[in-house]
């Protein structure tokens, strides 16, 4: 226990101190959180319905650091432990290096977390928002979307053989899903032909999903989607894995 | 048996390179080692192999009586390592390394105290980044030796050190090698393998072209200068 919060402390801060992580994945959806609450206003999404843009809004601006986290943050990580020859070096201790992999993962992960906190409080605090759905089921629903955006950053990181492999796949993943599909740009403006491109993104079905359950008390969760993010993550898990090399 | 270290007829290649052709040697209890050889001569290959990294294509080594590919993972408390050019991670700061290295062993030296022992005491809070290159070469040797290894494994590990810092390393190896430290280094220093070293290997093309203690190669060549006796079996091996 000691060896894994000694490593994940240290990992943290290490991240925290890079900060390009923190600037992309809590930055700028913080920022991007007021920025729309000052646009939108209490404007609704139609007439007859009582949900705000805002309220509709809000679970793509939470999916940012997810992103920023899984797909920048986490290859480039390892791939640059493994570009220092860190990996190897711990080949030749008592530990294996699939340690510092999973702390990563989970510093990560908690960079992912403290931007989707921030930006709910942010909204919370600052724009009276309030969740019309189940918080307990957008939970659920956003570790689904976080496991599934990870796994596939994990495969960035075990197919690159150098950083800079990496950062290019990593940018060729990240910038379509940032802007396409719904996290910055909301969906339903987006003309018809993109929407259908742009629904091939794990993460455009995740950010559907999570509007589903914050806007409505029944929601139309499709369960098709939700075996896809699974898939997504059990897949993409086996072939990392698969491919995964210390060196190369 | 006090062999620590055993390497029979291995042979390596990389793709169509043959890296290793046929190297033998053991490595007793308490012993220190200096494997020399010319740049490319297959050095860095051998610790590789020795440790596990790689696998031989043929021939046989027993490190603590285990095949170093599936070396039992908790063995490796035994051993130290520095890599030749070790990298860090980004923004890391010297006792955070020491601390990060720590908890990979089971049992660990104050490193505090070695830091000192090494001159880098004042430097704990520094970033390893803002090091100069002797002081990053000095906490590399440094974090080999934090695990109270049995034997360590140093590849090049003045390269880089100013004439004093030379001198610290080398007496803090010393040192532990009258403890009882077994010590297998390469280096391109004759000056350096002959304070330290018990014995020597010399490769040359991947061959083993001899091996045995400075003074018999001095005798051998009938000169008092190990870099040139040195120099005269590579010339020699080359006209072969």
């Amino acid at each position: 226990m000691r060896k894994l919060s000694t490593l994940y402390f240290i990992e943290l801060k290490l991240v925290i101190r890079e900060i390009s992580g923190v600037l992309f994945g809590v930055v700028i959806p913080v920022g991007l959180i007021f920025l729309l609450g000052a646009l939108y206003g209490d404007k609704t999404i139609s007439d007859t319905s009582n949900i705000t843009m805002f309220q509709q809004a809000v679970p793509g601006v939470i999916t940012i650091g997810l992103c920023a986290s899984g797909l920048m943050g986490l290859p480039l990580a390892i791939a640059n432990y493994r570009d220092k020859r860190i990996l190897r070096r711990y080949q030749v201790t008592p530990t294996s290096p699939l340690i510092l992999l999973f702390v990563q993962v989970f510093v990560q992960a908690t960079i992912a977390i403290i931007s989707a906190a921030l930006v709910l409080a942010v909204a919370f605090i600052f724009f009276g928002y309030s969740m019309i759905g189940s918080p307990l089921a957008f939970i659920g629903i956003y570790i689904l979307l976080l496991l599934s955006i990870f796994s596939i950053g994990m495969l960035i990181a075990s197919v690159s053989n150098n950083v800079n492999t990496a950062s290019l796949l990593a940018i060729i993943l990240y910038f379509p899903m940032f802007l396409l599909s719904g996290a910055t740009i909301p969906f339903e403006i987006l003309p018809n032909s993109i929407q259908s491109i742009s629904k091939v993104f794990p993460l455009t079905q995740g950010i559907i999903l999570l509007k589903e359950v914050s806007i409505s008390t029944s929601p139309n969760i499709s369960i098709l989607m939700l075996i896809l993010l699974g898939g997504i993550f059990i897949i993409f898990t086996l072939l990392s894995n698969k491919f995964f090399k210390y060196e190369y | 048996m006090n062999n620590i270290l055993e390497v029979k007829n291995i042979q390596k290649s990389y793709a169509t390179k043959q890296v290793i052709k046929d190297l033998s040697f053991t490595i007793k209890k308490g012993e220190t080692i200096g494997l020399l050889g010319p740049n490319g001569a297959g050095k860095t290959t051998t610790l590789d192999l020795v440790l596990g990294i790689k696998n031989v294509d043929q021939g046989s080594i027993r490190l603590y009586n285990h095949n170093p590919i599936d070396f039992p993972k908790k063995e490796y408390n035994r051993i130290g390592v520095q890599f030749q050019h070790s990298f860090y991670p980004d923004y890391i700061t010297v006792s955070e390394i020491c601390q990060m290295t720590n908890v990979l062993y089971t049992k660990t030296d104050n490193y505090h105290d070695l830091l000192k022992k090494f001159g880098l005491g004042d430097k704990e809070k520094q970033k390893v980044q803002s090091l100069s290159g002797g002081e990053k070469q000095k906490l590399a040797v440094l974090l080999a030796l934090l695990n109270k290894p049995e034997i360590v494994f140093l590849d090049e590990l003045t390269t880089g050190l100013d004439p004093q810092a030379r001198r610290d390393v080398w007496d803090v190896l010393k040192d532990l090698k009258e403890k009882g430290l077994t010590i297998f280094l390469t280096s391109h220093y004759m000056d350096e393998v002959e304070q330290l070293c018990d014995k020597l290997l010399i490769i040359n093309d991947g061959i083993l072209v001899f091996q045995g203690t400075s003074e018999n190669l001095k005798t051998k060549y009938n000169t008092s200068s190990l870099e040139e006796a040195y120099l005269k079996l590579l010339k020699e091996d080359h006209h072969a």
